[in-house]
């Protein structure tokens, strides 16, 4: 929300998430999977484009466990990761 | 003698040789007498008499006409009262067409809201979300490799809710077209079950047009359990447009902030884009 009352400026509007809510994971079933991705993280210094493939897995362990609706992970931004190859795509 | 005695009031100014005309004293009385009315009972009936004489009114001829007329032209000459009749109607259809644009303008402004949210809606401008295009447009899109933008988190709770909330990092680097992921925890301390939801906020504002999220814990109840511990993962992406913007071309730092309240009990709370 935005607290700014500037008349003219414009002001944050909080947009609802695309894909909706994450269900709270309450059994901690991919906790391990967390780990890791935070792991990598820190010891890259929070880069995320070094990180990727640890969250793809992250997020393929939710769609498993019915903590996400399945979706193809190109939706997700992961297409590159799928084809095998390292970095960035190509552009169409 | 008693009986009747009528004053002959003709000659009551005594001098005839006066001859009535707007400008003399006489021409009043001259016109007023035939209203003059004498009283008829016997006694008194000359002093009344002499009593009308004394109190009587400059009479008002309009008055006492059955019909008055509704306007009176200001001009007595026949050739400017023509002008001024056709002026007035003139006047009369000029008010009224000013009258119904006014009108017309009160009834546009009400209508302007539902055309505006659909125009809006049509042509996906102003922010509103066009259904259909996001997962195309997050499958095609390209990172842009050499604008490397800072993303740091911020976790707050209301006063009245007593969860342990926080992120797990501090800040993640991203760029923009990329697709990332982050975590933040919560923890429910108390021994009862407790039920939040929350909003968040990015600043800088000109810049939350290009965080998208593609999914998150915001705006729905999650529910705690007691003593429960859980990790609430954000995943989002910057818009590649990000780079092309010019008021962006300073900003390399945004800072994603959440905010968790109680949710009570059959409360409906007003969700954004959710109309």
């Amino acid at each position: 929300m935005s607290t700014a009352m500037n008349f003219g400026s414009k002001s944050f509007q909080p947009r609802p998430p695309d894909k909706g809510s994450f269900p709270l994971d309450h059994f901690g079933e991919c906790k391990s999977f967390k780990e890791k991705f935070m792991k990598c993280l820190r010891d890259n210094r929070f880069e995320n484009a070094l990180c990727r493939s640890e969250s793809k897995d992250y997020l393929e362990c939710r769609m498993e466990r019915q903590l996400m609706a399945q979706e193809p992970l190109e939706k997700l931004g992961f297409g590159d990761l799928m084809d095998g190859k390292p970095g960035a795509e190509t552009t169409s | 003698m008693g009986g009747l005695w009528r004053p002959v009031l003709r000659t009551a100014a005594g001098c005839g040789w006066c001859w009535s005309h707007p400008g003399s004293p006489t021409w009043v009385a001259e016109r007023v007498q035939p209203y003059l009315r004498v009283g008829r009972n016997g006694t008194g009936s000359d002093e009344t008499g002499l009593r009308w004489i004394g109190t009587w009114r400059r009479p008002n001829p309009a008055r006492d006409l059955a019909l008055q007329p509704p306007r009176r032209p200001k001009s007595t000459n026949p050739f400017t009262r023509a002008q001024e009749e056709d002026w007035r109607r003139r006047n009369k259809t000029v008010l009224t067409y000013v009258a119904a644009a006014a009108v017309g303008m009160l009834g546009a402004s009400y209508a302007a809201v539902p055309l505006y949210r659909l125009y809006c809606q049509t042509t996906g401008l102003g922010g509103s979300a066009v259904a259909g295009h996001v997962s195309d447009q997050i499958e095609n899109m390209v990172p842009v490799k050499d604008r490397i933008i800072k993303v740091t988190f911020n976790a707050d709770v209301h006063a009245s809710l007593q969860w342990n909330f926080r992120p797990q990092q501090t800040e993640i680097y991203v760029v923009p077209g990329e697709t990332a992921l982050a975590f933040y925890k919560a923890k429910n301390p108390t021994d009862k079950p407790v039920i939040g939801i929350s909003t968040y906020n990015v600043v800088p504002f000109e810049a939350g047009q290009y965080f998208n999220k593609i999914q998150c814990f915001c705006f729905e109840e999650q529910r705690l359990n007691p003593q429960e511990e859980v990790d609430m993962p954000v995943f989002f992406y910057i818009d590649p447009e990000f780079a092309e913007d010019p008021r962006m071309v300073n900003v390399d730092l945004i800072t994603l902030s959440y905010t968790f309240f109680e949710a009570k009990e059959g409360q409906k709370l007003p969700l954004p884009g959710y109309n």
